[in-house]
């Protein structure tokens, strides 16, 4: 675990070391501040437009803005941790760097966890800094605090699946490019598998639906904390590991 | 402390390597020699544990290499052929990480002892992707001393520098290796076998063709060249007449390069004195030794490439 540690530490300073580390951090915190206020505009036109409307329901800061808000910064992290995986194995591959770790007395095991929480920590610190959108929000409204810490637990599942996606795609190839497309293109094709449930309403678009990472995590993000989607969310990341294992340790054997 | 036993390893139906058998013994400098592509970096590879043996088996210190990986990589400093450097670290940060997951108990103690050893106290500062070559080289060396290795195995460590930096590097190796420390290093230039090895391991097309102390092996093989007056049909045949004499090659202002088995020079200096015998030198031909047992082993083997060479 330690030499886990080690790896994850120097993951981290290389992320920082370089231009993309900044870039990331930059244009996340424009983004989401940009939607922050978009939905903070829109949700004060519509509260303002069901509070002359008798026949609306009445409007909630936890459903109405927290949960959009949260699927939008979702969605934006989706497109941003394949670029902080792409690296992980195939740059250290490419400048053949793979070696030094390959022959250290270390197992498959703690290079694989270390790449991957050297790229957790840095997307948590990404995470972490959209904390103060909903100190905002808590100290001009009254937002269900449990939805808000749902959220981040939704944020930080879908984050940690994100990664492992990214993680065995780097691990496949020694170009970061590719790794970074195979990644996208595959996180998309889970986003759009949870579409697919919004289409039909039979057995079969809910099983599709349900394979989806971000049907699991939209319960969450509503606050209904189920230990199904606990479960799916670990067994994702289990496998997508594993099958990194398996692929850094078939650098070795095949 | 290294023993090779069978050693085969297979890509498809191809054999990188293939029945490879050797010893080698604690604090002995051993010479990997081959062409391009003989097998050396594979070996080393298994052995320093990136990569698998399809058969056979590998020890170092007791521990195989299969089965016991961290035990043999805590003895193990590896150099690959190409240094295993992250570019965006500084030379101090580079040697603390690899210290780090090398299980070294003291951290900055180490850095500053392979620091030392290497002669890189001056750019520890420095950020690696701007050093030059040897330099990298250097700190590639560091990395494979760091934990302090009982045995050090280095992959070409003076491929593309320039010979001042592989006189630098030579040095270096010489003294790493002047300890009890075991060294294996590979090379295709043989006056640094020479200077550096006690043994040499010649390996072609993925299997050893021959290994031996340096002496013994070049001693087969012997070049002598001479100069005399008055060259000439008679002189050749007088030098050709000496036993042990295998070749005669005659050069303009009548020097003559003689192949030999053995030591010849006494009777070739007797044999030549009738023709003024101006100069005579000898010299090992470990050149020779080496192109004999890799040249004539590969075509044998596969027919279609007589043609082509």
């Amino acid at each position: 675990m330690n030499n886990s540690l080690t790896i994850a530490r120097r993951e981290l300073r290389h992320t920082f070391s370089t231009p993309i580390g900044w870039i990331a951090l930059c244009a996340f915190l424009l983004i989401t501040g940009f939607f922050f206020v978009l939905e903070v505009r829109w949700y004060a036109m519509e509260s303002m437009d069901s509070a002359f409307n008798p026949m609306r329901e009445p409007m909630d800061l936890g459903a109405h803005l927290v949960a959009p808000f949260f699927g939008e910064v979702s969605l934006l992290l989706l497109m941003i941790c394949p670029a902080l995986t792409m690296r992980s194995f195939a740059e250290d591959r490419r400048q053949r760097s793979l070696e030094l770790l390959l022959t250290s007395p270390l197992s498959t095991t703690e290079i694989v966890l270390g790449k991957y929480l050297g790229a957790l920590a840095f997307a948590g610190v990404l995470v972490l800094c959209t904390a103060h959108y909903p100190l905002l929000l808590l100290w001009i409204g009254r937002p269900d605090p449990g939805v808000i810490l749902s959220s981040y637990l939704s944020l930080f599942l879908l984050v940690g699946a994100f990664l492992a996606v990214g993680l065995l795609a780097s691990a496949m190839t020694e170009s970061q490019v590719i790794a970074l497309v195979v990644t996208l293109v595959a996180l998309l094709g889970f986003w759009v598998l949870a579409a697919v449930g919004m289409i039909g309403d039979g057995p079969v678009t809910d099983a599709i639906a349900d394979a989806s990472l971000f049907s699991h995590a939209e319960k969450l993000g509503e606050g209904i904390l189920r230990l199904r989607d606990l479960v799916y969310f670990a067994s994702f990341v289990g496998v997508f590991l594993f099958a990194t294992h398996q692929r850094v340790e078939s650098l070795r054997w095949g | 402390m290294i023993q090779v036993e069978h050693l085969c390893r297979r890509y498809g139906e191809l054999y990188a390597v293939r029945d490879v058998d050797f010893q080698v013994a604690r604090g002995e400098v051993v010479g990997f020699l081959g062409p391009n592509g003989a097998g050396k970096t594979t070996t080393m590879r298994i052995l320093a544990g990136s990569l698998g043996a399809s058969e056979g088996r590998a020890m170092v210190g007791g521990h195989d290499v299969a089965l016991q990986p961290r035990a043999v990589k805590r003895m193990l400093g590896y150099l690959p052929e190409h240094p295993p450097l992250y570019p965006t670290m500084t030379v101090t940060d580079y040697l603390a990480f690899a210290a780090r997951i090398k299980g070294v108990a003291e951290v900055p103690a180490a850095v500053t002892r392979a620091l030392g050893l290497t002669g890189l106290e001056g750019v520890a500062g420095r950020l690696l992707a701007h050093l030059s070559k040897g330099y990298q080289q250097r700190v590639g060396l560091a990395q494979a001393l760091v934990h302090d290795p009982q045995v050090l195995v280095l992959d070409e460590p003076t491929s593309g520098l320039d010979p001042a930096q592989r006189k630098d590097i030579r040095d270096l190796i010489r003294e790493l290796a002047a300890g009890d420390r075991t060294v294996i290093l590979s090379t295709h230039v043989l006056p640094e076998v020479e200077q550096i090895c006690q043994r040499v391991i010649i390996i072609a097309g993925g299997r050893i063709v021959a290994q031996d102390r340096i002496d013994a092996l070049a001693g087969r093989r012997r070049a002598v060249r001479l100069q005399v007056a008055e060259p000439g049909p008679a002189a050749e045949a007088a030098l050709c007449a000496v036993a042990g004499v295998l070749e005669v090659r005659a050069e303009a202002d009548g020097v003559y390069e003689l192949s030999a088995e053995g030591d010849p020079r006494a009777e070739v200096a007797r044999a030549a004195a009738p023709f003024g015998l101006l100069e005579l030198s000898g010299r090992e031909r470990l050149e020779d030794a080496f192109l004999r047992l890799t040249g004539v082993q590969e075509p044998a083997e596969d027919p279609s490439r007589k043609v082509l060479a």
